[in-house]
């Protein structure tokens, strides 16, 4: 049966060439600009280097302050002081990244200026996160306790710096006047994880700030590694019981930090807020954005299905005067449609194969480098399908509602 | 004959549905690209308003200086000398955070005769503010080293925030509040819009006030202005100076350099939006170019029977034309319908002008898009002959 849907869609594809064309345009470009957004979500979301446990960690970025009474709101990074001092007696917690956001520093070399983006990091912070070391190896926790300045840098760094030296560990390095011996060169890390990516990592303790400070606002964050998987709920959970001992500062009364997962921890940053993580919202909204860039090329299809429908009337009239029901008839041209679909899909996919080397070539986000993987690849497959069914439903409803003896006589 | 395509139109209103469904629908999207557009083109052919070219910023973190307001202020003007003193640097001032293309804001409200003006950029600005930027002043004056010491804090406001407070009145000399009203700050010149974030976005609401001595210990940034001699061998002396000067972190960026970047973030997502809408445009393009053809073909016999009649080519091709620009003018009674809700509700706060010229042209690219797509359809219809088309039924 699907074998004689399936010669049936192919020669009736080969009928009207326009309208094929027409048809697999829209269908290919629509999957391909949805295969390029799933790559991004993909690289955005889902465990990327150098941050694979994503799974049993929290991440925790950033502190509130407010006073309910006078509307009065204070948000910013977190301090060292509050994880050193507060989250690291929880006991879910077995490992804990620290690090500042990157902040940007020129070095000049032959009279060329380089912009080092540097990080403040502890000695953890090279255990939960698996960067990848081309030479050379992370600073331990000896490093940190004699505060050595010391170094790890990133390739993109080495190669603007060093030129093409072979190896740099040993080499010195200066930035902001402040000679650091490199110890480790590692893989550079894509600016789409904002909190990993940098051009220099240095031990916490030769940062010029006093990170011994006791307030709760700093300019780091953290990543909290539960020991596995289902650790992780106990992990927020303690860390919200612990919030409730932090003491409230003057003039304020209330005081919020939340340890969430990647996806809730980004939402939070961009539509949220202390008490709400946002992700309905961003989640709707993209939701939204989505439906509303389908609804033309999908009401598109359907205009040109139902064209090349009523052309078909006298083959629909005759099988239906041989009995067939209007249900194996919806099927029919519910398979053909989808059929149609996956043509587009794999033109679709050559395009967003292309449009993604296109991106990556371009380097449009420094060191993001998106790809095709089995996730996107599952995606663009449940969009297919999608996209298919809701194109194909409603002609394949007026198709079966044809009057049997209008249909014949048209022709 | 406007009865009668009206006639024909309902007769086939069930396939006509879809037709205008995605008339409206790519109405609305063009509404969207044309909104951004004329909003973006308007900004952009206003004046900058200041010169960016050889100012370069430098960023330090002050966490290591001295908190003594006095010492502070030694400190910064010693600074200022030295700086000053460089044979490759014109001009230098101390600013607030927000100067422009730094990517910070910062602001506050306004009271004028009990009206509130929210959303004020505030500019801290040094006294050389105006020579590293060559700002104009309009009106009035720019800050004068007596200013510092005054009843009421002097403040210069910028062309915008004057239009709608004091419309054509003079504003210099008038005392406006501060944000809660409780104090009174006197207004000594009016200067010229100065684009602050880019060429795409207006300039809003400004003031500049004087960076006093109380605000010393929240300044991390420096602005100067360079000779033409300034190369990279003088920014990493300079580097050097300001990073063994702060003892911390430095950083030291072009303005050329930030406007690009600036830029680059209004226009690369405005590229992809409009590929995408026309990839859109040119699908409905295609689609409707193809269903206006089928129909043609479909209505063969009727066409002959007009021609037959004596029904001109033309007058053909007319009717078929026609047909689908009154199909499309209902999709943009309805389209325009929606569209009119974002002037009238003052959404997001633009200018009615842009809606309304957006809308326009919108409706102008429907228009055409509709008539092209029927051409072609509608002067083939206009070759059919009678005797043949007839002769098939």
């Amino acid at each position: 049966m699907l074998k004689n849907y399936f010669k049936i869609a192919i020669a009736v594809l080969k009928r009207r060439k326009f309208f094929t064309f027409i048809s697999l345009f829209g269908i290919s470009f629509t999957l391909t600009i949805l295969m390029v957004a799933t790559a991004f979500m993909d690289k955005v979301i889902s465990p990327d280097y150098p941050d694979y446990k994503r799974e049993r960690s929290l991440y925790v970025a950033t502190m509130e302050f407010k006073n309910t009474k006078e509307g009065w709101l204070n948000r910013s990074d977190v301090s060292y002081y509050f994880f050193d001092h507060y989250v690291s007696t929880l006991k879910t917690v077995e490992k804990m990244a620290i690090s500042t956001n990157a902040k940007a520093s020129n070095a000049y070399v032959n009279n060329k200026k380089i912009v080092i983006k540097y990080k403040y990091t502890n000695a953890d912070y090279w255990n939960v996160l698996e960067y990848k070391f081309l030479e050379g190896k992370p600073f331990g926790q000896q490093e940190i306790n004699n505060a050595e300045k010391v170094a790890v840098i990133s390739e993109e760094t080495k190669t603007a710096y060093f030129g093409d030296a072979k190896t740099v560990v040993g080499k010195y390095i200066s930035a902001d006047n402040v000679n650091y011996r490199v110890i480790g060169v590692v893989g550079n890390v894509s600016e789409t994880l904002y909190n990993f990516a940098g051009d220099m990592y240095l031990p916490y303790t030769v940062s010029k700030d006093n990170y011994k400070r006791p307030e709760l606002m700093g300019g780091y964050n953290a990543v909290l590694l539960a020991k596995n998987k289902a650790d992780v709920p106990k992990m927020q959970k303690e860390f919200n019981q612990m919030m409730k001992r932090v003491p409230i500062p003057k003039e304020f009364d209330r005081v919020y930090s939340s340890a969430d997962s990647f996806f809730a921890g980004m939402t939070r940053r961009i539509a949220g807020d202390g008490t709400n993580n946002g992700l309905t919202v961003v989640v709707s909204i993209l939701s939204v954005f989505v439906l509303l860039f389908l609804l033309l090329p999908t009401i598109n299809l359907v205009n040109i299905n139902i064209t090349r429908i009523l052309e078909r009337s006298s083959e629909i009239g005759v099988r239906k005067a041989f009995g067939a029901s209007s249900k194996t008839l919806v099927y029919q041209f519910m398979v053909e449609n989808l059929i149609l679909t996956f043509l587009g899909g794999c033109i679709g996919l050559l395009f967003s194969i292309l449009a993604i080397y296109l991106i990556n070539d371009a380097n449009l986000i420094s060191n993001m480098r998106l790809s095709m993987n089995f996730m996107v690849l599952f995606y663009s497959l449940v969009a297919c399908i999608c996209f298919g069914l809701i194109s194909g439903v409603y002609p394949a409803w007026r198709m079966s509602k044809l009057n049997i003896v209008k249909a014949l006589k048209a022709q | 004959m406007f009865k009668h395509l009206f006639k024909l139109i309902w007769n086939k209103r069930k396939q006509n549905f879809l037709f205008l469904s995605e008339i409206l629908v790519s109405f609305l999207v063009i509404f969207a690209v044309f909104s951004f557009l004329t909003f973006y083109y308007q900004n952009y052919s206003k004046p900058l308003g200041f010169e960016y070219k050889k100012v370069w910023s430098i960023n330090y973190d002050n966490g290591l200086l001295t908190k003594n307001n006095d010492s502070l202020q030694l400190f910064y003007d010693n600074l200022y000398k030295s700086l000053k003193a460089m044979p490759q640097i014109e001009e230098v001032t101390y600013t607030g955070a927000n100067y422009p293309y730094s990517n910070s804001t910062m602001s506050t409200g306004v009271n004028h005769q009990g009206k509130k003006f929210d959303r004020v950029n505030n500019y801290v600005v040094g006294a050389d503010y105006k020579k590293v930027w060559n700002v104009s002043v309009i009106e009035g004056r720019w800050f004068l080293p007596e200013d510092v010491v005054t009843k009421n804090k002097h403040i210069i406001i910028n062309e915008t925030l004057k239009k709608q407070m004091f419309g054509k009145e003079t504003a210099i000399g008038k005392l406006i509040g501060n944000y809660d009203d409780k104090e009174k700050m006197k207004v000594v010149g009016v200067v010229q819009d100065i684009k602050a974030n880019g060429d795409f976005w207006p300039a809003g609401n400004a003031m500049f006030s004087r960076l006093d001595t109380g605000y010393l210990k929240n300044t991390s940034d420096i602005l100067i202005k360079v000779r033409d001699g300034a190369d990279a061998t003088f920014e990493s002396e300079l580097y050097k100076f300001m990073a063994n000067t702060m003892r911390n972190a430095v950083e030291i960026r072009h303005m050329d350099e930030m406007r690009d970047a600036k830029n680059e973030v209004t226009i690369m997502p405005m590229v992809i939006f409009i590929i995408i809408a026309s990839f859109l445009i040119i699908n409905v393009a295609l689609g409707l170019f193809g269903v206006l053809w089928y129909n043609i073909n479909k209505r063969k016999g009727e066409i002959g029977l007009r021609r037959a009649i004596g029904a001109s080519g033309s007058a053909v091709s007319y009717q078929l034309v026609m047909e689908a620009m009154i199909l499309a003018t209902m999709s943009l009674i309805v389209g325009s319908f929606f569209a009119i809700q974002f002037p009238l509700l003052n959404v997001f706060n633009i200018p009615a002008s842009v809606y309304i010229i957006a809308m326009l042209l919108s409706v102008l690219f429907i228009y055409l898009l509709v008539f092209a797509c029927s051409l072609y359809p509608g002067k083939q219809a206009s070759g059919i002959h009678p005797a043949v088309a007839l002769h098939e039924e």
